[in-house]
């Protein structure tokens, strides 16, 4: 936050089109811990990441805490979520065998989507999906699991089912078998990672520095710092990043979803190879 | 592209803690965030598969149930209902027929009576009339006989005075008959 407000100071709109910070990272690099425990540093992105694994489990809570037959608005809404992952993605995607990775992907799926949703929550503003630790981590899970569902269901013809693969000129096996190889075993944790990872970091440079822009345009317009001109551009950059404000909402949506149906699809992929 | 991020990856960590403007420090997992990363996840699985996942089961296996439940008993009045009006009906159709029973009967007892009536009336009428012309009779026989013997004594005073002479008035009396029986076969 410090950083950030430093930026701020230091934004100079007579010179600069933009308030950008001369080094991008202060926008996402809150190291300074604010307490220690046991010599673990809690820092602001540290306690948000906690922050969000409660909310995640509260909105849960609160949904099914009454277990009433007949639900009201919230139980109804937290109900539809759980039992679209378990329906639409789970079962939809994975098939019979899906249940067993239903409490994954449902985890899965509102962890991030809360996280996300930190990049648009006031006073927060701030996703912890755009720190790489947690998508990294959460693709690697993934990766985890697709490589010994399909190891412990299909034995050793899953990877011998991906480097030499069935219905592919015997001429073509080896170059495709390790395409297939590096796309599976590589490619596949590090896309789904740097997906979400991406997403969220654009959102949130977008959002910051339209924001912090628009606050310094105004502002100098009052203060009579910067020239008029600029200083109503400042309600432009402000409405646009209204606009994409708006955007963001989908975005966070959107990437949650993406993040859990791809993992259903590559947990898919490994256990049903006959597809 | 993919080779100039690793590049520039290797680079920051080369030149050790955050290089100027790169942004490649992004790519790199913090490790305290690691760490809070893995906990925070590994709770929210923990509490997604060990409590709201049974609950969700639960509270949606209670919700079939309870509509199963409404769905019986639901079917269950209907066939009460059912039944109920079938009683009913069968109660009405019977009340129907028990009332045209009651008017028939009635009609019958109502004809019965009229019957009754008229034939003691008739009887009463014929005993009433018969009485009548018993008495009738009667008093013609008593006219007739007063009036024979009028004529007798009469017609004995006309012929007293005519003859003069006075026969025996027993003898004279059973001529008159005789002449007034006559007159009656005449007649």
């Amino acid at each position: 936050m410090d950083e950030l407000i430093l930026a701020l100071e230091e934004c100079d709109l007579s010179e600069q089109a933009v308030c950008a910070p001369s080094d991008v990272t202060v926008l996402f690099e809150f190291r300074e811990p604010i307490i220690e425990i046991f010599g673990f540093p809690i820092t602001r992105t540290v306690f948000l990441i906690f922050l969000a694994a409660l909310v995640a489990i509260l909105i849960l809570f609160f949904g099914l805490r009454k277990r009433a037959t007949h639900p009201g608005k919230y139980q109804l809404s937290v109900e539809s979520l759980m039992t679209y992952v378990r329906d639409e993605i789970a079962i939809g995607i994975i098939g019979p065998l899906g249940v067993k990775y239903y409490p994954y992907l449902m985890a899965l799926f509102i962890f991030i989507l809360v996280g996300n949703a930190f990049e648009i929550t006031p006073l927060i503003n701030f996703p912890i999906t755009s720190r790489m630790a947690i998508p990294l981590f959460l693709a690697l899970v993934t990766w985890v699991i697709f490589v010994f569902a399909g190891f412990k269901r299909n034995g050793i013809s899953y990877l011998t089912g991906i480097v030499w693969p069935p219905g592919v000129p015997v001429a073509l096996k080896p170059l495709v078998g390790l395409i297939e190889f590096v796309s599976v075993f590589f490619v596949r944790p590090f896309s789904l990672a740097v997906r979400l990872f991406a997403n969220l970091v654009a959102g949130h440079v977008m959002l910051s520095l339209m924001l912090v822009t628009a606050f310094v345009s105004v502002v100098g317009l009052f203060t009579g710092d910067i020239s008029v001109v600029k200083g109503l551009f400042g309600f432009a950059w402000w409405a646009l990043a209204l606009a994409i404000f708006m955007f963001e909402m989908i975005v966070i949506v959107l990437q949650a979803y993406i993040f859990t149906l791809l993992s259903a699809v590559y947990i898919d992929t490994s256990i049903n190879v006959e597809h | 592209m993919r080779t100039y991020v690793f590049a520039q990856l290797i680079l920051a960590v080369e030149d050790g803690e955050s290089s100027e403007g790169g942004g490649v420090d992004l790519l790199l997992p913090a490790p305290e965030e690691l760490i809070a990363g893995i906990i925070a996840f590994a709770i929210v699985f923990f509490f997604v598969w060990r409590w709201a996942v049974p609950a969700l089961n639960k509270t949606l296996e209670a919700r079939q149930q309870e509509i199963a439940a409404e769905y019986e008993s639901a079917e269950k009045a209907k066939v009460e209902a059912e039944s109920l009006l079938n009683d009913y009906r069968s109660q009405l159709a019977g009340a129907n027929t028990e009332a045209e029973q009651i008017v028939a009967d009635a009609r019958d007892q109502g004809d019965a009576l009229k019957a009754d009536i008229v034939a003691r009336a008739e009887t009463e009428a014929g005993q009433i009339k018969d009485r009548a012309q018993d008495e009738v009779e009667a008093e013609r026989a008593r006219i007739a006989g007063d009036l024979k013997r009028q004529v007798a004594d009469l017609s004995l005073d006309v012929a007293e005075r005519v003859v003069g002479e006075s026969i025996d008035a027993e003898r004279q009396r059973e001529l008159v008959d005789r002449y007034i029986d006559d007159l009656g076969g005449v007649q």
